[in-house]
């Protein structure tokens, strides 16, 4: 079992590809601000046809419907597949296969917009996103679409360089995972951190006095030495 | 293969793809693609890879990712290639038409195969629509008094305002012109469909009970306005858009019925399979409601309140609207109902 929150979606060629579905409170935060964004618009709108008796009143209840129900589909299905509240938070709308997001989801997800917002203040759709591990509303059950961002987190970068040195005893291959993880988040985390964590793989780490060219003069702390390790299981040039 | 030979192996093919991709979202021609020779890094005179080659190299991309995450190369490694993976997937399988000839299929064919499929919910919507408007019309015309157990006074006269004596030539409204009443009938109708269509996810009940409130409402007035003498100003108003208005609302409950249909009575499926599978099958009857309720709000909003026009004028328009209606809903497409099995 993984604490992450990243689901699996499977594509036609056998791989699968991470998501990471969005929670509620980025997703609250998104809804907050293209409410903010429609306020602002429509504000504008009446108070440049608000001099318009009839027609501008008219074009006004227009505008009001467009921003209402027709703002989130058509951004939606626009090339980055987000409203703008969504796009300043890095959230994305996709279908859960990870494809783009279709015209007839799109415009099903927002129309039941409605039964998420019952009884009162999108309670439905909070309680749905709390459930499920995927974060879905309902009505994101029902057009099998997923909120999620857009960029995913690297933890791990390029290892370090170091001269190869190799391990006292043979590995096994959970044992390379580890190293090489753990070498990967060597720059994010501090010198004295990545001792204290190498220290737990002293057994399988070339002693401390040990150098490729012979025997070192000071002993060579955990860290360094498993770096070297690293190095040596990614092999030569 | 240590990490280090499989990606300088690779590389190459990676970054002629992660060139590839750019250059389609920027929207560049490509080039002719040319393969590499072994062992030769794309430059930036390296033609860009085209739309074919791209999908090649997609899939050997796919390959060396499902290789490296087997080998559990190195994180960064397998990053690479996801995001990769990831970015050229979204790529390939995007839409690639405007969709224009699928809405002329939307509007010739699924719409109306649609809406014939849920024949049975359109019957017991309707039903639902159609018992309480009779039956409280009926009570309505008996005792006008029953009007008030429905509404309150202050609309009756509200009502009265819209439709009476007094209502002047412009009919089922008390201020406001043309124009602004076209919004506000977009506004509010659009509204109320599309919150029955989705109140029917609550096991269907919602739909019944909007659509049955509404009936009632509609009953109530009209039975009123009929036994005050003025059925023919109400009637001739009500009669033309009502052949987009109504079946709109009708259309909104049985797809939303059809909704709850699928949570209640999944068949063979899971409950959300089931909704999943309702909601595609339904979307072409949102869709119709929609342009149903635009074409109501127009004339609503520019025919029906024209007081000018001879009540007779209009229900021969009103009859051709609902003759037009109900052929297009019930023949439109036949013959060219899609394969069942999609």
């Amino acid at each position: 079992m993984t604490l992450d929150t990243t689901i699996l979606a499977e594509t036609p060629e056998g791989i699968g590809i991470q998501l990471r579905p969005a929670g509620a409170v980025p997703r609250a935060l998104a809804y907050a601000m293209d409410w903010f964004i429609r306020f602002i618009t429509f504000s504008v709108a009446a108070a440049v046809l608000g001099g318009v008796k009839g027609m501008g009143v008219g074009i006004m209840l227009i505008i009001y419907f467009g921003l209402e129900w027709v703002y989130p589909m058509v951004f939606e299905l626009l090339p980055g597949a987000a409203t703008p509240g969504k796009r300043v938070l890095g959230l994305q709308v996709m279908m859960d296969t990870g494809l783009p997001v279709t015209p007839s989801a799109a415009v099903a997800r927002n129309l039941l917009r409605v039964a998420d917002f019952m009884p009162l203040a999108y309670a439905f759709g909070l309680i749905a996103m709390l459930l499920r591990s995927d974060f879905k509303r309902l009505g994101d059950i029902v057009a099998g679409t997923l909120v999620v961002h857009a960029e995913q987190v690297r933890l791990a970068g390029k290892l370090p360089e170091a001269e190869p040195l190799a391990p006292r005893v043979p590995l096994t291959r959970a044992q390379q995972v580890a190293i090489l993880r753990l070498a990967g988040r060597a720059r994010r985390l501090t010198t004295e951190r990545v001792d204290e964590l190498a220290a737990l793989a002293e057994d399988v780490l070339p002693p401390p006095d040990y150098a490729p060219g012979g025997a070192s003069p000071a002993p060579i702390r955990p860290g360094p030495r498993l770096l070297a390790v690293a190095q040596w299981l990614m092999g030569q040039h | 293969m240590t990490p280090r030979q499989f990606e300088a192996r690779y590389e190459a093919c990676w970054i002629e793809l992660e060139r590839g991709l750019d250059a389609l979202d920027k929207g560049r021609r490509a080039g002719k693609a040319r393969k590499l020779k072994a062992g030769e890094f794309p430059t930036g005179a390296t033609p860009v890879a085209g739309g074919a080659h791209v999908a090649q190299l997609y899939r050997q991309c796919c390959e060396h990712l499902a290789l490296a995450r087997e080998r559990a190369y190195p994180v960064h490694l397998v990053a690479r290639l996801e995001t990769l993976a990831a970015r050229a997937h979204q790529r390939i399988y995007r839409r690639h038409d405007f969709g224009l000839a699928a809405l002329r299929d939307l509007v010739l064919y699924r719409a109306p195969a649609a809406v014939r499929a849920l024949r049975w919910h359109l019957l017991v919507v309707a039903l639902v629509f159609v018992l309480p408007i009779v039956v409280v019309g009926v009570a309505t015309w008996v005792d006008p008094h029953f009007v008030l157990t429905m509404v309150d006074a202050r609309q009756v006269r509200m009502f009265d305002g819209m439709y009476g004596q007094e209502a002047g030539e412009h009919l089922g409204r008390t201020s406001g012109d043309d124009w602004q009443m076209f919004g506000f009938y977009i506004m509010h109708n659009v509204g109320i469909s599309f919150q029955c269509f989705a109140a029917g996810l609550m096991l269907g009940i919602g739909s019944l009970v909007m659509v049955g409130y509404n009936g009632l409402i509609f009953g109530a007035i009209a039975g009123f306005l009929v036994t005050r003498g003025d059925g023919e100003r109400f009637f001739s108003f009500v009669c033309t858009h009502g052949a987009f208005e109504l079946t709109a609302i009708v259309l909104s409950g049985a797809a939303g019925l059809k909704l709850g249909h699928a949570v209640l009575a999944p068949g063979r499926l899971t409950r959300t399979q089931a909704l999943m599978q309702a909601a595609r099958e339904t979307s072409p009857v949102v869709a119709c409601f929609f342009v149903f309720l635009i074409i109501a709000a127009a004339i609503e909003a520019f025919w029906s309140s024209a007081g000018w026009i001879a009540p007779g004028v209009k229900y021969g328009m009103a009859a051709c609207c609902w003759t037009l209606v109900f052929a297009y809903l019930g023949l439109q497409g036949r013959g060219h109902e899609p394969a069942r099995a999609r």
